[in-house]
């Protein structure tokens, strides 16, 4: 007796774990579902909230009616092409690992039968989820995700609305040009042998490495000296080695590539190490989020980042100033450029679903290739979105393009970003060389 | 005939627990005809993968006492010889994966010779540098792809490919890596019988007594080394198939090398079922914590507090691990 009780019990538990494994229900048929994966914990889990507000914005704004919004998406209450559909986001945290990102993504299109996938920011997840959706033919939107690697691969279900490294870091060396030739607004042409000295820290994934790869190519071909260039892992705890390498190296600029936490580490250690170069850049992603502005208040005036997006976006853009607003009352802060991003990517996803009039892959592949979103409709500053079919970069969006903003304090004493470059849009005088700390 | 003898004698267990293992094994056997959820299939698969990462820490963490912390670097080398192989001459898994694992096993002896000289924490914190040494290579070696790793592209490889491994669906993979979990525990209970295995033991509970027995201590270890890193490579070479992209950062990462041997201990190191129940607990316990309440706004990461939460309660209680509680259990009812 004693024997089959034990028995039954180890059976309910064993059939209690396999009802655990059983799918979800699925959702109604009146949804267009699409499956949103970011970093919402681990290293990136600020940009990640940004990233997912963001997303959830545009969601809502499609799913409502809002006449005074002049975008085309906020007018149809849901995807006026399938009677009213409405968009419902799907959430799932990749934690930044690849392998994570991966088996979310074939949870959300075998299990969740998602339409489509939005995601990830971290390149190399994007990576792998790209493979998995392209294996089962299931259409994914990329808004931030820069490793120019991503669309240069052939495939034929992934589509790319922020412009890549390529040309951020075209963008940097021609702001050194710039400073050289004296186009930069409030400083006089700098000597090249003053800023000629470079060194580059980028973070060890897919990402970190190809920013190297392109800071090589563009210190060769703008002919600057690059001294030093080094990986870390984004997730370390201590950089002091890593800066006293790049001080050793005694360059007049500094470049990063880094997620969140090891950005302000990086410049806490640069600060405790007295390192002071003339200019230092970051790539974005966490030289961007309020987290780095945050915690470093007044240390980062100076500091340079490229962006997609800067809050004086919204003096010459309407519809930014406006969801802007909208991104304030909701998260409290204003939108930077991984918000601005998420959104348009999601906003993109509107755009190829009413056009495709369906979610039949064929026909959002079909869309997506077709599609043409005017600039005027987003919030970045870009001349819109039409994406790449043919050529080596397949669903590149040809139309984005890039800012550098740089950290300066306003007259009401808060850190702010100003655009510096390109130099016909500039809101601010460059302030160089970098103040110190 | 011996070996195979020893292998599936499974005799000194009481009944309760054969009949336990024969039922579970026979659920994992039919577990795809009735599992229509891809997530429950992929955290299966992961389960067998972490079990069999166990068993080959638990050789010479649970039965020999040292403990390793640097098992990615042999999943890397499983990982990379098979993408290396096959990316640049199209060699298949069936021929890439020993090769891997020939490798690793000779990377073990290198780094195992003057690793085994040392003892307790130092041994400990040696893997986690020579791991950790060994990820940074990768991470600036373009050979492998450096730090942007390498990618088995569907587009070049198109499914199904047998014998490179590149399947759509899940339960290939899931029948492949079952097939390796019974090998792995076959071979696992003979060791435990096997002359290598009581050596090991006789060392863990006393090395100087061990060596005046007449047994070759240094030896012994690090033949027992080459064996765990025998299993973790082999394991690599099918990750790589099954995820098709790897970097440096995410499959040789000390918190893979430290995931391995949490496993293990949770599950009651130097027992046969120890590494099983460890990843039987930890890994759906994570998967499905994080979909359940990993995305959830407002709670986002509520899930690893529970999970490490589950981690303190159960070492607190048995450090021992899971195993250690049910053997405390039977003491107790024997009394």
């Amino acid at each position: 007796m004693n024997r089959l009780l034990r028995l039954a019990s180890v059976g309910i538990a064993l059939a209690a774990v396999l009802g655990l494994m059983l799918p979800v229900k699925a959702f109604s048929a009146e949804e267009i579902k699409i499956g949103v994966i970011y970093p919402l914990t681990g290293g990136a889990a600020a940009a990640g909230r940004e990233l997912r507000a963001g997303a959830e914005l545009a969601a809502e704004i499609a799913n409502g009616v809002m006449a005074d919004l002049p975008m085309t998406m906020a007018k149809n209450g849901g995807i006026k092409a399938m009677g009213g559909a409405k968009i419902n986001l799907i959430f799932k945290d990749h934690e930044g690992n690849p392998t994570v990102g991966a088996d979310l993504a074939k949870k959300l299109i075998l299990d969740d039968k998602v339409h489509g996938i939005l995601g990830c920011y971290h390149s190399s997840v994007t990576k792998t989820v790209s493979a998995v959706c392209e294996q089962y033919g299931v259409p994914m939107i990329n808004g931030s995700s820069t490793s120019p690697d991503l669309t240069m691969r052939g495939f034929k279900w992934f589509w790319r609305t922020t412009p890549h490294d390529k040309w951020f870091t075209k963008d940097l060396f021609e702001l050194l040009k710039g400073l050289t030739e004296g186009k930069v607004k409030g400083v006089k042409a700098v000597p090249k042998k003053d800023i000629e000295v470079l060194a580059a820290a980028c973070e060890n994934t897919e990402w970190g490495s190809l920013v190297t790869e392109m800071i090589k190519l563009f210190a060769g071909e703008y002919e600057f000296k690059l001294r030093k260039t080094l990986l870390y892992a984004d997730k370390a705890t201590d950089l002091s080695s890593e800066v006293r390498s790049l001080k050793a190296a005694k360059p007049d600029v500094m470049l990063f590539a880094s997620y969140t936490s090891d950005a302000i580490l990086m410049l806490k250690t640069l600060k405790a190490e007295k390192a002071g170069p003339k200019i230092i850049w970051g790539q974005d992603a966490g030289f961007e989020t309020p987290e780095f502005r945050n915690t470093l208040g007044d240390d980062i005036v100076g500091i340079l980042t490229r962006t997609v997006f800067l809050p004086q976006v919204v003096e010459v853009k309407k519809v930014a100033g406006q969801v802007n607003r909208m991104y304030k009352a909701k998260t409290g802060n204003d939108l930077s450029g991984a918000s601005a991003r998420s959104f348009t990517g999601l906003q993109t996803w509107v755009h190829v679903i009413e056009k495709a009039g369906s979610t039949v892959p064929a026909e959002i592949q079909k869309a997506a290739n077709a599609i043409e979103i005017p600039g005027d409709e987003l919030v970045v500053p870009w001349a819109g979105v039409k994406f790449s079919t043919t050529g080596d970069e397949l669903g590149q969006n040809v139309l984005g393009s890039g800012l550098i903003g740089q950290y300066q304090k306003a007259k009401d004493g808060k850190v702010a970003l100003e655009i510096v470059y390109p130099f016909d849009v500039v809101t601010a005088d460059m302030v160089y060389p970098f103040p110190g700390w | 005939m011996e070996t195979l003898k020893n292998a599936v004698d499974f005799s000194d267990f009481p009944r309760i627990d054969l009949v336990i293992a024969g039922a579970v094994a026979f659920l994992f056997l039919i577990f795809p005809l009735f599992s229509a959820s891809s997530f429950a299939m992929a955290t299966m698969i992961q389960f067998f993968m972490f079990s069999l990462y166990g068993m080959g820490w638990n050789t010479i963490g649970g039965y020999g006492g040292q403990v390793d912390l640097g098992k990615a670097q042999y999943v890397g080398i499983g990982a990379y010889t098979t993408a290396v192989m096959l990316l640049r001459w199209d060699i298949p898994f069936w021929v890439s994966m020993p090769v891997g694992m020939g490798i690793a096993v000779i990377w073990s002896f290198i780094i195992g010779y003057p690793l085994f000289r040392l003892k307790g924490h130092y041994f400990a914190i040696a893997t986690i540098a020579t791991s950790l040494v060994l990820k940074d290579l990768f991470t600036v070696w373009s050979f492998v792809g450096a730090a942007r790793g390498l990618e088995i592209s569907p587009i070049t490889y198109p499914p199904p490919d047998y014998m490179r491994l590149i399947f759509k669906e899940d339960i290939y993979y899931y029948y492949l890596i079952l097939g390796f979990f019974f090998l792995g525990l076959l071979y696992m209970n003979w060791f435990r019988k096997s002359r290598l295995g009581f050596q090991l033991r006789c060392i863990k509970d006393n090395e100087d007594m061990a060596r005046s027995l007449g047994i070759n201590v240094h030896w012994a270890k690090i033949k027992t080394y080459a064996i765990a890193t025998a299993f973790v490579s082999m394991v690599g070479s099918f990750h790589v198939c099954y995820i098709k992209v790897i970097e440096p950062v995410d499959i040789m990462s000390l918190d893979l090398s430290i995931l391995i041997a949490l496993m293990a201990m949770l599950g009651g190191a130097g027992s046969l079922w120890g590494p099983i129940i460890g990843a039987g607990v930890l890994i759906p316990l994570r998967s499905y914590l994080k979909e359940w309440l990993g995305a959830a706004a407002g709670l986002v990461g509520i899930d690893l507090i529970f999970y490490a939460l589950i981690i303190m309660i159960v070492s607190a209680f048995e450090p021992r691990g899971i195993w250690g509680i049910v053997e405390k259990v039977r003491r107790r009812k024997r009394r």
